[in-house]
């Protein structure tokens, strides 16, 4: 105590004293007192029950503040600060944002499975090589489609082709929606030799014209809804929230398989609170936070431990079998052609 | 008239010695100004667009630095007096008054910036707008005036503060000519009854004439000649003083003792010169006479004829020469000449007035 | 125009009261479907509507993320009112009458927050704030919003000085105001319209900001267009009408309350 206050006393006689003391306290003091972990999530119901229930309860467990964004775009917001201080200590976005950042280094390559026990129960997909970081959620990409105009439910990703259907389909502006990105991948599959076959894909996209193309999912449901559209693709979630509200809205499944549309958590490189990133990714593995969250908006769980309740275990993608069904994209391989494919896609869709 | 109320506080004299203005370092607006104004006298600078009649007076007034020289009003130098120190009344031609105000907060404001009782300031803006014969008008807004009534405000809120001269930039420009002449009545008669020292800034020479004490023209920079009106128009010096106000018939020649040599030989009538020289011959036209054949200087055919109600004025055209002009009183006996009549003109020596080139 | 003349059709007038109705409904109409989808029940817009309800008004006046972020997007609209109106004000002042050298320069200098794309102004902010390591304060937005909000200031206030009849201010100085009162007497409430119309574009343009708004707020308290945009991508329902019906009226209410306080006060004073 007495060597405390002496050393002090010296080192308030010069500025360089203080200053070296801001320096090295000011990091030690933050750390032991208000540990801030930022991170990003979704708005909507799901930001609902992050602010109200998840995020409170990982605060208190923790003895830490979560600054949790909710205002898009993260990507560019990360790339603009500094690398060795970043806006985020764990990025949330959809599985194509993460294969953009890894190769830029803004999100680390691979997690450390000690620091994070609930990797282990994951299913193969939630950590699988088209993923960077641990998919926490996914939900199915396939077709919604209106119950009350007198159409069989589809069964193939084909069945959007059908004339009858012309200028009744929904799909989406491709260079900014992912969903819309997938069901071109997709197209060259059904249509074509592959996932990667470009060209048969913007061939079937051409036949898919009069198309209606939306920015947002959001605006596909309500596409949906107000009949706008009578087919379109969408994720299971975009139509199991509606569940219980007596709309003529269902989803189908083609048989060729749904795409997989990952909620990805990832730590940033930068980061001055990895210890906290880690627990918060480990804890949103958890059984009953996963539990919560997926019953709340939709999302089928990645911990194979998770027991849902009949309503939802009914159709989310929650065992190996049905697990079997989602195809995850070469999000690496598509990022490195976008500019080519935007510019093809939107000759296509303007002509 | 209610002397007490807007009465001058004492009108000074003005006196510009040797004042010069530039104006990017090297163009002469102002050339070696002199000039003298006396309590109370009715002053104007006349002169064209250009000639520095407006830059002079802005001098007077503190708007424009004095390059060269001083200005002293009442005996006092306030060349470099700040404006608003100057205890000055101004009229400008765009009346410039304050249009977010009211009549009576207009003609109050420079008693208000004197830090006046209410009291004073009140009886002294009535008696002011009684005095332009704007009573009833108080709160109305410039807006709401015709430009002679605005131009009264402008007026009443110069004369208000009992300045120690009136300065007016070409006040009257922007009325139209019946308005023009009646304000140049009450204007002249305004400054009489108050006694003000008042600067007038016009372009018009018959304005001028008509209103002034005396005259300054001013051509380029510099004033050509100061004088009373009937000398300025009886006794040009200068050419472009000759020229410039009313007409005259110019004649170039030689003057000597036996009279005016007319380039060309033919002597013309004028007063007798000492000494040969190259000089100018001006006679107004009022001056030339249609004589008999015998007694005449020039003879010509009638060009054109103006009627101009009191008076007539004939143009003559005498071979080899500019047209002379002959102005005519309108009299009874008299029969009206008609164009192509042959004509012989001729005039007095002493109505003649010689200057040089 | 007689009454004869009156009562004959004039295909040209048709014509210019035709494209003049087209104009005006060209402007009104996108509000006016807000406002149906703002009262009509269901969460999506059809045409014609299935009844009325004030559900979305309500969801919107009782959500705590739009009441905050209506407050914020208020208070940071205020305080950028008042900003670019003191420095636009006192920049057109100086430009016009300083006397300084370059003014032309000068003046697109200060233009120019307006020719780059705001969004590029809001990232390069965000990247000043991170790398001054100052984060993402209030009044750094406050200061983002005022740099765009200063131009429009300075252009109205310069077109009224480029009007100004300085003999007025002179007849002021020679009936003895001394230079600063001939401001405050003369110089100020003349200028004031042009002021207060660019203090009222200031005011809009920080309450509907959004590019720049997107980088500058800090999460949890975002103003309302960035609320609102985020809302659409995952509740897209009549909330989000409801909000452009209140901004709408909102920021006409500003524009009202200004003008009747005190721009039209510069006339009616005394």
């Amino acid at each position: 105590m007495l060597r405390k206050s002496v050393t002090r006393r010296r080192l308030m006689k010069t500025g360089a004293g203080l200053a070296a003391m801001a320096a090295f306290g000011a990091p030690a003091i933050l750390h032991a007192q208000a540990r801030t972990l930022k991170i990003t999530t979704w708005g909507g119901k799901w930001g609902e029950i992050m602010k109200g229930e998840v995020l409170p309860a990982f605060e208190k467990e923790h003895g830490c503040t979560v600054q949790a964004d909710q205002a898009f775009p993260f990507v560019p917001k990360l790339q603009a600060s500094p690398r060795n201080d970043p806006i985020y200590d764990v990025l949330h976005t959809n599985s194509n944002e993460q294969w953009k950042c890894v190769v830029e280094g803004l999100v680390v390559d691979k997690l450390d499975a000690r620091a994070i026990p609930n990797l282990k129960d994951v299913y193969p997909y939630a950590v699988s090589d088209k993923i960077v970081g641990v998919s926490i959620f996914t939900s199915a990409i396939g077709l919604g489609y209106r119950t009350d105009k007198g159409l069989a439910k589809p069964t193939s990703w084909k069945d959007l082709a059908d004339p009858k259907l012309a200028g009744q389909r929904g799909g989406y502006l491709i260079p900014v929606n992912s969903l819309g990105q997938a069901h071109l991948m997709m197209l060259g599959k059904i249509y074509g030799k592959g996932f990667d076959d470009l060209d048969a894909a913007y061939k079937a996209l051409e036949a898919l014209k009069p198309i209606k193309l939306y920015d947002f999912t959001g605006q596909m449901e309500k596409a949906l809804l107000s009949a706008e559209v009578s087919v379109g693709v969408i994720h299971d979630s975009g139509i199991y929230r509606y569940d219980g509200t007596n709309q003529p809205v269902d989803f189908a499944i083609p048989s060729e398989g749904v795409i997989a549309l990952e909620q990805v958590l990832n730590i940033t490189p930068g980061t001055r609170v990895k210890e906290l990133a880690n627990a918060y990714i480990d804890y949103m593995l958890r059984p009953d936070v996963q539990k919560k969250l997926a019953e709340g908006v939709w999302y089928s769980p990645s911990n194979t431990k998770v027991k849902l309740d009949a309503k939802y275990d009914a159709r989310l993608f929650n065992t190996p079998e049905k697990v079997a069904k989602l195809i995850q994209m070469d999000w690496k391989w598509y990022n490195e052609r976008k500019d080519d494919i935007d510019l093809r896609v939107a000759r296509i869709l303007r002509g | 008239m209610d002397q007490t109320a807007a009465g001058q506080a004492g009108a000074a004299s003005i006196h510009l010695d040797g004042v010069s203005k530039t104006y990017d370092g090297r163009v002469l607006a102002v050339d070696d100004v002199t000039l003298h104004v006396n309590p109370g006298e009715f002053f104007s600078l006349l002169g064209p667009s250009g000639c520095g009649k407006t830059t002079t007076l802005r001098m007077i007034a503190g708007f424009e630095t004095v390059d060269r020289g001083r200005i002293h009003v009442g005996g006092q130098d306030i060349t470099d007096m700040p404006v608003h120190k100057r205890e000055m009344g101004m009229v400008f031609q765009s009346y410039a008054l304050f249009p977010h105000r009211t009549v009576t907060e207009n003609v109050a404001f420079g008693l208000r910036m004197r830090g006046l009782a209410r009291a004073e300031i009140a009886e002294r803006v009535r008696a002011a707008l009684e005095l332009v014969a704007l009573t009833g008008f108080e709160d109305r807004r410039p807006g709401q005036l015709s430009g002679g009534q605005q131009q009264r405000v402008a007026l009443a809120r110069a004369i208000v503060i009992r300045p120690r001269v009136l300065l007016c930039d070409e006040p009257l420009g922007a009325l139209d000519r019946k308005l023009r002449q009646q304000m140049q009545f009450e204007l002249k008669q305004l400054q009489k009854e108050l006694g003000l020292t008042l600067v007038f800034v016009t372009h018009d020479q018959d304005e001028a004439l008509a209103m002034s004490d005396r005259i300054a023209v001013m051509n380029a920079g510099r004033i050509d000649q100061i004088g009373t009106p009937g000398e300025i128009y009886e006794r040009p010096q200068t050419r472009f003083v000759a020229d410039f106000i009313g007409e005259i018939n110019l004649f170039d020649g030689e003057a000597h003792e036996g009279g005016f040599h007319l380039d060309g030989g033919r002597q013309l009538p004028a007063p007798v010169s000492s000494g040969r020289r190259r000089r100018v011959l001006a006679v107004r036209p009022e001056k030339v006479m249609f004589v008999e054949e015998g007694g005449s200087v020039f003879s010509g055919q009638i060009e054109s004829v103006n009627f101009l109600g009191g008076y007539t004025l004939y143009r003559v055209v005498a071979t080899g020469r500019r047209p002379i002009l002959v102005k005519e009183t309108n009299l009874s006996e008299r029969r009206a000449r008609a164009p192509g009549e042959l004509v012989h003109l001729s005039w007095n020596p002493q109505d003649v007035v010689l200057f040089d080139h | 125009m007689s009454a004869s003349a009156r009562r004959r059709p004039d295909p040209v007038r048709i014509a210019y009261l035709a494209v003049n109705g087209a104009i005006v409904f060209f402007l009104i109409a996108p509000i006016l479907i807000v406002g149906v989808f703002a009262v009509n029940p269901t969460p999506y817009i059809s045409f014609p509507p299935t009844g009325f309800s004030l559900r979305w008004f309500e969801k919107f006046f009782t959500s705590p993320d739009f009441m905050n972020s209506l407050w914020l997007s208020l208070r940071v609209a205020v305080a950028v009112l008042v900003l670019s109106v003191l420095i636009g004000a006192m920049c057109a002042l100086a430009l016009v009458r300083g006397n300084l050298p370059g003014s032309r320069f000068l003046t697109a200098f200060f233009m120019s927050p307006l020719m780059l794309p705001a969004i590029l102004t809001g990232l390069a902010l965000f990247q000043l704030y991170l790398l001054s390591g100052v984060g993402r304060p209030v009044w750094g937005l406050v200061m983002g919003h005022t740099l765009v909000a200063v131009p429009y200031v300075l252009r109205t206030t310069l077109a009224v000085l480029h009007n100004f009849d300085r003999r007025v201010e002179e007849a002021a100085a020679i009936l003895g105001a001394s230079p600063i009162r001939v401001f405050f007497e003369v110089t100020l409430p003349l200028i004031r319209p042009g002021v207060i119309a660019g203090g009222i574009f200031a005011f809009i343009v920080s309450f509907d900001q959004f590019p720049i708004s997107l980088f500058l707020v800090l999460p949890n308290s975002e103003t309302l267009p960035v609320v609102l945009f985020n809302y659409m991508k995952f509740d897209l329902d009549g909330a989000i009408a409801a909000a452009s019906m209140v901004s709408i009226v909102m920021a006409l209410s500003v524009v009202i309350i200004l003008e009747k306080l005190i721009g039209l006060k510069a006339y009616v004073k005394l």
